[in-house]
């Protein structure tokens, strides 16, 4: 087992770098000069001082080659050390602390609702295949998942907050078990729901089929507990995967819903260094994205085995 | 039984129970099309998207303002006869615009697709009928950037590609004089075509590969080369015509998709920038005023809603049609 993970680890770590330096390479490239950024917003004619520009690069070392300053990135970023924001006067670090909880509250708590609401549902959906209620699951689950978040949200604004009058209008973040939340969560859970449906109603199906179940069913057991006791088991391992990727997929959505509800996350605090072309904070909120992302899909490689013994028995076999 | 000469289809892919029925002989397609029409909800959405495709053509001719003609004396305006849905902050005409819009989803999409299915094919067809280590590196980068989030990739290439791309466009205009350069809208579609292309391509050449594979062992291919066909023949004329069933199916759910990313990068103000309307950024306008004139959020986003819509239960339609292994 410990091969396994290390093997795992292994394997992400040059993929890892290479995205790194991809998105280093493009910021340094790309974006243009850090030093006149910098000084832009300030009074005065700094910026366009050419003397004092290179006095400053000189002493942030910024003239150094791009591999140089590449290494001395990696190893600061090795260290949990950002650099500083070009545009305010505090260190990327301590931005993100301050908004990163918030992000990782809502996408912990979509995911919950996405588990509890979209598992029950798939059930059901597999239970009545092609029946009423699965054609109608389905139907609802493909026309959630083509709709993003970004018309959801605005619209059910519109609709609720407005016309009915149901919910007061969220905005800011007070922590998830307030009114202000229900719609932020709402929206979030919306779309991967129908992800999780879709891949719960196909485990069960096959399931359904196989010899064991019909032993249970010979057995005289209930309905009930063959689905949960028997049924569900081989199927969860795949939904919980499932879920490891909407979680990503919540964590990198994040934009959207904290535009919309102005909720003070990574996804807002990445517009606005986009806004303000703050690009040392943007690269932060990037880099901090894809690490949550990263171990993620390294802990469900890792569990996966762990929760499905076929594969683990498969492991056994094959050495 | 007609054969199909022209896609090169292999007898084994005709259905041998038709034979001997009386019915007039048909193809495959003609087949799989009448599968597909029966479907409701495909035909709804192929109607909606035939709209669009007009709308994106011909809109600009038929619509009664101009979508950039400003009316300061009336902004914000309810809905009403003389604008259907209303005005916005600058008193433009919102049906107008959303009209507009869809000239811009369709383009950037259309070229998306053409564009992420063709470095897909590429890809996809070296690496599955090459194998080795062509096949091993190939298969990693596109992993790697499947693995990779979407939006923060775009994100990063959109960010960095305009600053360069802008000062480029600078430079040509103080060469040349040209008034093209000064067309931001340009480098608008060109940066939001780049970033959707570069996170659309890998589906394709993971699907391309497969398909590759599986048909690169059957007895045609076979009997090709021991014809001494050169091996870019082969691809061309038997590989990539039995592989392509499935890339028009996600063709499809690429259009909806790559609609969807450019609404989103617009939305986010790093794709197509007003005064271009794009639905994206008609919300993200509308989203400051929504408590006021909801009109304004409401318009753009139904559009781009029962469009991405369209184009998802189009490629359902079109998978259910088109995958014959499904059928039971």
């Amino acid at each position: 087992m410990p091969k396994y993970i290390l093997l795992r680890i292994a394997r992400w770590i040059p993929g890892v770098i290479l995205l790194l330096l991809f998105v280093y390479a493009l910021m340094f490239y790309g974006a243009g000069d850090p030093v006149r950024l910098m000084f832009l917003k300030e009074p005065g004619d700094v910026a366009w001082d050419t003397e004092r520009m290179n006095a400053i690069r000189e002493e942030l070392g910024l003239n150094r080659s791009f591999l140089v300053q590449f290494g001395e990135y990696i190893g600061k970023v090795f260290k949990g050390d950002l650099g500083n924001s070009l545009v305010q006067r505090r260190s990327v670090n301590d931005m993100i602390k301050s908004t990163f909880p918030v992000t990782l509250q809502i996408a912990l708590a979509a995911a919950f609702l996405v588990g509890l609401f979209g598992i029950p549902l798939g059930i059901i959906a597999a239970l009545n295949q092609n029946g009423f209620w699965d054609n109608l699951i389905l139907g609802a689950a493909l026309f959630v998942w083509s709709i993003p978040s970004f018309v959801t949200a605005p619209l059910l604004m519109v609709l609720l907050c407005l016309n009915f009058k149901i919910l007061p209008v969220p905005y800011g973040w007070k922590g998830v078990f307030t009114v202000n939340a229900i719609l932020p969560l709402f929206v979030a859970s919306f779309r991967p729901m129908a992800l999780v449906i879709r891949q719960t109603r196909t485990g069960v199906i096959s399931v359904l089929s196989e010899d064991y179940i019909r032993t249970a069913k010979a057995k005289g057991l209930s309905g009930f507990t063959i689905v949960v006791k028997h049924a569900l088991r081989p199927v969860l391992t795949p939904v919980v995967t499932q879920l490891g990727i909407v979680f990503s997929n919540l964590i990198s959505g994040s934009l959207f819903i904290e535009i919309i509800f102005g909720i003070p996350g990574i996804g807002r605090l990445m517009k606005s260094s986009i806004v303000d072309s703050d690009y040392s904070a943007l690269m932060g909120c990037v880099l901090v994205i894809l690490a949550v992302i990263t171990l993620i899909n390294l802990i469900i490689d890792i569990i996966y085995p762990l929760l499905d013994p076929r594969l683990r028995a498969q492991q056994v076999r094959e050495k | 039984m007609t054969l199909n000469t022209e896609m090169q289809m292999p007898p084994t892919q005709i259905n041998p129970l038709e034979e001997d029925t009386n019915t007039k002989p048909f193809s495959i397609w003609q087949d799989s099309f009448g599968r597909m029409m029966k479907n409701k909800l495909v035909v709804i959405s192929l109607v909606l998207i035939i709209i669009l495709l007009f709308m994106a053509i011909f809109g600009p001719y038929i619509t009664p303002y101009d979508y950039l003609a400003q009316d300061l004396t009336k902004r914000n305006e309810s809905p009403s006869a003389m604008h259907w849905l209303g005005t916005d902050q600058l008193g433009r005409d919102v049906f107008s615009r959303v009209i507009y819009g869809a000239r811009t989803a369709s383009l950037v999409s259309l070229l998306v697709v053409f564009l992420s299915s063709l470095i897909g094919l590429v890809v996809g067809s070296i690496a599955g009928y090459v194998g080795g280590k062509v096949d091993f590196v190939l298969m990693w980068i596109t992993d790697l950037i499947m693995a990779f989030p979407y939006l923060i990739l775009g994100v990063v290439i959109s960010v960095s590609l305009r600053p360069p791309l802008t000062e480029w466009m600078e430079d040509r205009f103080l060469a040349t004089g040209n008034p093209i350069f000064r067309q931001t809208s340009f480098v608008d579609v060109f940066i939001v075509i780049i970033v959707i292309t570069s996170t659309a391509w890998p589906p394709y050449a993971r699907l391309v590969r497969s398909q590759v594979m599986m048909v690169r062992g059957q007895n045609y291919v076979t009997a090709a080369r021991a014809l001494g066909l050169s091996q870019m023949k082969i691809v061309r004329k038997y590989i990539i015509p039995n592989s392509i069933g499935p890339v028009i199916v996600q063709m499809s759910a690429g259009l909806g998709s790559a609609m969807l990313t450019e609404s989103a990068l617009s939305f986010l103000g790093i794709g197509i920038r007003p005064p271009i309307p794009s639905w994206g950024n008609m919300i993200q306008d509308g989203l400051l005023v929504w408590r006021t004139a909801p009109h304004l959020l409401v318009a753009p986003a139904v559009v781009l809603g029962l469009m991405t819509v369209a184009f998802s239960f189009l490629g359902d339609g079109l998978n259910d049609a088109l995958n014959p292994k499904q059928w039971k």
